[in-house]
């Protein structure tokens, strides 16, 4: 018996050395980025993996070209970027939410066609509309970064209604009819009765779409007036589209600023992001 | 997936009634964006998909020709076959280390909401940043070799492999780890006093209890995978290309999707009718691979 | 956590609102970013530009424009190797381009979104036809608007450093005994023969769109009938002086900075390597003149020399002079905007200050008004011809579905300088003369 239990604990810590290792691992590519952000341009393809020294040491160069690299002022990819994403959270959250429960509770016909809609929608792949919804954000002129929220608040509504939908089932009728009683119109009773009681999905809904928005690439790339605006992967993207040479070292800080945010909003949020992910992962 | 039908929801009208009244501020926002932003899209994009176009005002319709010419396109055939054979690999990667490694996880072992936090790091940093991350990892590995990412096709294989394995894995693991904490702790309980080894009691109770889990990551890994565009853009671009011997180009790891992106985009605007029908056909693939997970769900559902 | 979600929530409602009232503002007819007090209705130009390294010059002639008449210009330039998949999006959409790039081979893709330029007040400002693309109609499509020129470079004062000079090169034995005395000498005299030769997109084109010319440009006087006499490219090339191409590609690649190995990686700097005294001989255009003398080269070193590759008479070669550079008005436009554009575009060439900037940055621009150019290797490429030699007209220009085809050539590149064996060389030959047809038949098919 107490064999058994020393094997077992033998196991356990070379699990944990075994984790350690891989952390190592999934940590070791943003290192990379953050070791390379100081190097010299040629040094970065030339010796990747070493310490800049000496000579392919850039200090902090690469973050100040960085910053006008690619005929594109980063700051504001970046501006852009957060309009974007906050801009397109909040249109999702306020309208699919307040649809989801005018759908769960009226069930007509045209809520059912809606619901249905919105679940088929989310098993389009983009490249089936890409072309089409080019064109006509262009026509209703949605091709800002204050005009694109809706876009998104289009194509992306499928996964949120599914999820609030879902969630609005099981709240009990009694305290909305409770609302009704003390006369509460629909509107205060939405916003002051359910919309508190559907929080937690209202978080998952909320981390889901940010990391979509904030990361997409293609939809901003194609829709956006691209003479005007652009958003950070974007940048990025034209940064390897070779206007004349290409400069590692200044991609590398950009790529580096562009996570820190990231970073730094996961590690104090971690909680419900994770959460959230395993919710809307298991509805969809 | 349907809306059950609450007697008490359908007939309390004293809900029902007032909120219709406010159907202009609770569905039309939601529902206008809808057809904005997909609705319309969608079926003018399957109308062009019939249709020889340069811009979507100038079109001609052809009829089927365009579903065809997809068929026979070469490119599109090798691109799809590639696609599967990745998304199968990936697949079966992704799903035995994000449960290895959830399953070690749920053993109580010392530091791990630690490892999880970093596991689950890589999922929120987008495609096209993680592509370039890995494409100077890559280059600066294999330039020891005198090659680079976009050089070898194995290399390009794989590389997309390790990068989405990198991703994906902190994401499966995080569904595996709620399914696992599912497991109700009796079941684990009555199987070592039955004297089951850890072995056993992983196949016999645990593995049954998280199927449901286990669906959901295979399929979403799978379409994962087949949707891959941002990674594959950014990594290797569909390089290097390979000459056939009518000196048409093979652009050996090009997926799916970035097949389709290129054909619209590329120089030929004959094709570009052809690029709509790839795009609907490659809807009709990914749709197919969502219903099949929807009743794989609901047998499971039926059988507990 | 409760305050963090009540803060959360207030600030979803307040920016919901704000970008409601954001939705519903563009219901009255705005003029984008257009002042407002303006009376008269203009129409504004929008050039989506061909040449990376331009974009600076025209983003600021563009905002010398704006300055002087208040009409808008907005430059846009696609990165190298995507101007079609860049033009194919922005047509779409409808402040689409007003002034674009239509070389020969664009003609069958957007010769009908041209407006006929035949009549035309930038037409009249012209001083030589020699560079209209007209389609089968007859339809004046888009004209040259600057000319330029390409061959090797030549830092003479490095050859000077190794007992050459340029004057010696009158043909490709003489141009491989300098290259290969130079390459002999390399660790004293401490610089190559050649600068790199990438063969990354920032760089490739320089061989498989300016090099490989020198094949085409053979066939074409071997033959022109076959070419329509220059007004189309044939359907099939025979590839009769592939092995020229290889003699001066391999000796380019042999004696240069770089292991040929490596070039794949791209990530080099030519112009850098030449700058810097790191090379004597850099393969590449008349464009690069201004950069180079930026980067501190003095004028009187700089030569351009013809592609010398071991062709009969190769003696009385010049340089390649042509254009790949074409206006295109967009037929399809608003009156106001091709209006405003063709002001723009007469403006462009006949004001004093705007055409010395833009020939700075074009080059020769062949029209009756516009500034003298400085450039010494455009000089030169006169010189030749001047002194009786042919010129290697741009041919090159009709490469069909030029982004893929060069994306193969790149590919079978790639493959040869890794291993440069015939075997691989015979797969080089294929995708630039097999993959013309290909790509030819695919285009006009």
């Amino acid at each position: 018996m107490k064999g058994s239990f020393q094997k077992e604990k033998l196991g356990k810590n070379l699990t944990t050395v075994l984790f350690i290792l891989l952390s190592i691992f999934y940590v070791f590519p943003v290192l990379m980025v953050v070791i390379n952000s100081f190097k010299v341009n040629t040094f970065v393809k030339t010796d990747t993996f070493g310490w800049p020294t000496g000579e392919s040491f850039a200090e902090f160069n690469n973050f100040i070209t960085g910053m006008t690299f690619g005929g594109y002022p980063f700051a504001q990819s970046v501006v852009y970027s957060i309009v974007i994403t906050i801009l397109g959270t909040a249109l999702i959250l306020v309208f699919t939410s307040m649809a989801a429960w005018y759908i769960s509770r009226v069930d007509s016909l045209v809520c059912r066609i809606v619901y249905y809609g919105c679940v088929f929608s989310m098993v389009v792949p983009f490249q089936m509309v890409m072309f089409t919804l080019s064109k006509t954000a262009d026509t209703l002129k949605l091709n800002t970064p204050w005009t694109i929220p809706v876009i998104y608040l289009g194509f992306g509504a499928g996964l949120a209604v599914f999820m609030f939908v879902g969630f609005v089932k099981g709240i009990p009728l009694d305290i909305e009819e409770a609302a009704a009683i003390d006369g509460c119109n629909p509107f205060r009773t939405f916003f002051s009765v359910v919309l508190p009681m559907m929080k937690p999905t209202l978080i998952s809904v909320a981390i889901l779409e940010i990391m979509w928005i904030w990361n997409d690439y293609l939809l901003p790339y194609l829709v956006l007036d691209r003479t005007e605006y652009r958003t950070i992967p974007i940048h990025i993207q034209y940064l390897k589209g070779s206007y004349g040479t290409v400069d590692l070292g200044a991609t590398m800080a950009l790529i580096l600023l562009s996570i820190i945010p990231v970073i730094i909003f996961y590690l104090t949020c971690q909680k419900h992001i994770i959460k959230g992910v395993a919710a809307g992962a298991v509805k969809g | 997936m349907r809306i059950k039908h609450d007697s008490s929801a359908v007939n309390s009208d004293m809900i029902r009634r007032p909120i219709q009244r406010w159907a202009p501020l609770f569905l039309v926002p939601m529902v206008a964006a809808f057809l904005i932003g997909f609705v319309w899209p969608f079926f003018h994009g399957l109308f062009l998909s019939f249709c020889k176009f340069k811009t979507t005002s100038n079109w001609e319709w052809v009829g089927i020709s365009n579903y065809e010419k997809a068929l026979q396109d070469q490119s599109f055939m090798y691109s799809f076959g590639f696609t599967a054979v990745f998304a199968v690999v990936s697949l079966v990667l992704i799903n035995v280390f994000a449960f290895a490694v959830a399953y070690a996880l749920t053993q109580k072992i010392r530091g791990a909401n630690l490892f999880r936090t970093v596991f689950f790091m890589p999922n929120l940093i987008g495609g096209i940043v993680l592509g370039y991350i890995w494409s100077m990892i890559f280059d600066g590995f294999l330039g020891y070799y005198q090659t680079s990412i976009l050089m070898d096709k194995e290399w390009g294989f794989w590389g997309l492999i390790i990068l989405t394995c990198w991703q994906q894995i902190g994401y499966m693991m995080i569904i595996y780890i709620a399914g696992l904490q599912a497991v109700p702790e009796d079941m684990l309980e009555a199987a070592k006093i039955d004297g089951a080894n850890g072995w056993q009691t992983l196949f016999k109770v645990t593995i049954p209890n998280v199927m449901p889990s286990i669906t959901i990551c295979t399929f979403l890994s799978l379409t994962n995978g087949f949707k891959l565009f941002d990674q594959n853009l950014a990594l290797t671009g569909g390089y290097p290309f390979e000459i056939n011997p009518d000196a048409s180009v093979v652009r050996t790891t090009e997926m799916l999707a970035l097949n389709i992106y290129n054909t619209f985009y590329g120089q030929n605007t004959a094709s570009r009718g052809v690029a709509q029908a790839k795009a609907v056909l490659f809807f009709i693939l990914v749709a197919t691979l969502a219903i099949a997970q929807l009743t794989a769900t609901r047998k499971k559902e039926v059988q507990q | 956590m409760k305050k963090l979600f009540a803060i959360l929530m207030a600030l979803v409602m307040v920016l919901s609102f704000a970008a409601c009232g954001q939705e519903e503002a563009p219901e009255t007819p705005e003029n984008p970013s257009e002042g407002n007090d303006e009376p008269a209705a203009t129409g504004s130009v929008y050039w989506l530009n061909f040449k990376p390294e331009s974009d600076e010059a025209l983003k600021e002639i563009a905002a010398l424009y704006t300055a002087e008449t208040g009409v808008e210009v907005k430059i846009e330039t696609a990165a190298s190797g995507t101007y079609s998949e860049t033009l194919t999006a922005e047509m779409d959409k409808s402040n689409a381009p007003t002034i674009f790039v239509v070389s020969p081979n664009g003609v069958p893709t957007w010769g009908e979104y041209c407006l006929d330029l035949a009549g035309t007040p930038i037409e009249a400002e012209l001083a030589t036809d020699a560079y209209n693309v007209y389609d089968e109609e007859g339809k004046l499509v888009s004209i040259g608007y600057c000319y330029e020129c390409y061959g090797i470079i030549v830092n003479n004062a490095l050859l000077n450093e190794a007992g050459h000079d340029v004057s010696e090169i009158t043909n490709f034995e003489t141009l491989k005994a300098v290259v290969e005395d130079i390459t002999a000498n390399k660790d004293t005299l401490g610089f190559s023969a050649f600068t790199s030769a990438g063969m990354d997109g920032s760089s490739s084109w320089r061989f498989t769109g300016h090099l490989i010319n020198l094949e085409y440009v053979h066939e074409f006087r071997d033959d022109p009938e076959a070419w329509g006499n220059g007004a189309y490219g044939p359907a099939t090339l025979t590839g009769a002086y592939m092995d020229n191409f290889r003699n001066l590609f391999d000796l380019m690649l042999v004696n240069s900075t770089t292991d040929r190995k490596e070039l794949a990686n791209g990530g080099f700097d030519a112009a850098a390597e030449f700058a810097n005294g790191e090379a004597a001989f850099y393969c590449n255009g008349n464009w690069e003149y201004q950069g180079l003398l930026d980067k501190g080269m003095n004028a009187e070193d700089l030569y351009m020399i013809p592609y010398y590759s071991g062709i009969e008479g190769e003696e009385k070669a010049g340089l390649n002079c042509g254009t790949e550079n074409y206006w295109a008005i967009n037929g399809t436009a608003s009156e106001e905007d091709i209006q405003a554009t063709m002001d723009f575009l007469v403006w462009l060439v006949t004001d004093p200050e705007a055409s010395e900037m833009a020939v700075t940055t074009f080059g020769v621009m062949p029209y009756k008004s516009a500034a003298e150019s400085t450039n010494r290797f455009l000089a030169q490429a006169n010189a030749y011809l001047a002194d009786g030699c042919y010129n290697f007209a741009w041919v090159t220009n009709y490469q069909p579905n030029v982004d893929d085809y060069r994306a193969v050539a790149v590919a079978a590149i790639n493959a040869y300088n890794a291993d440069p064996t015939d075997a691989n060389w015979a797969t080089v030959v294929t995708a630039f003369i097999d993959g013309w047809a290909t790509q030819y038949a695919l285009a006009n098919g």
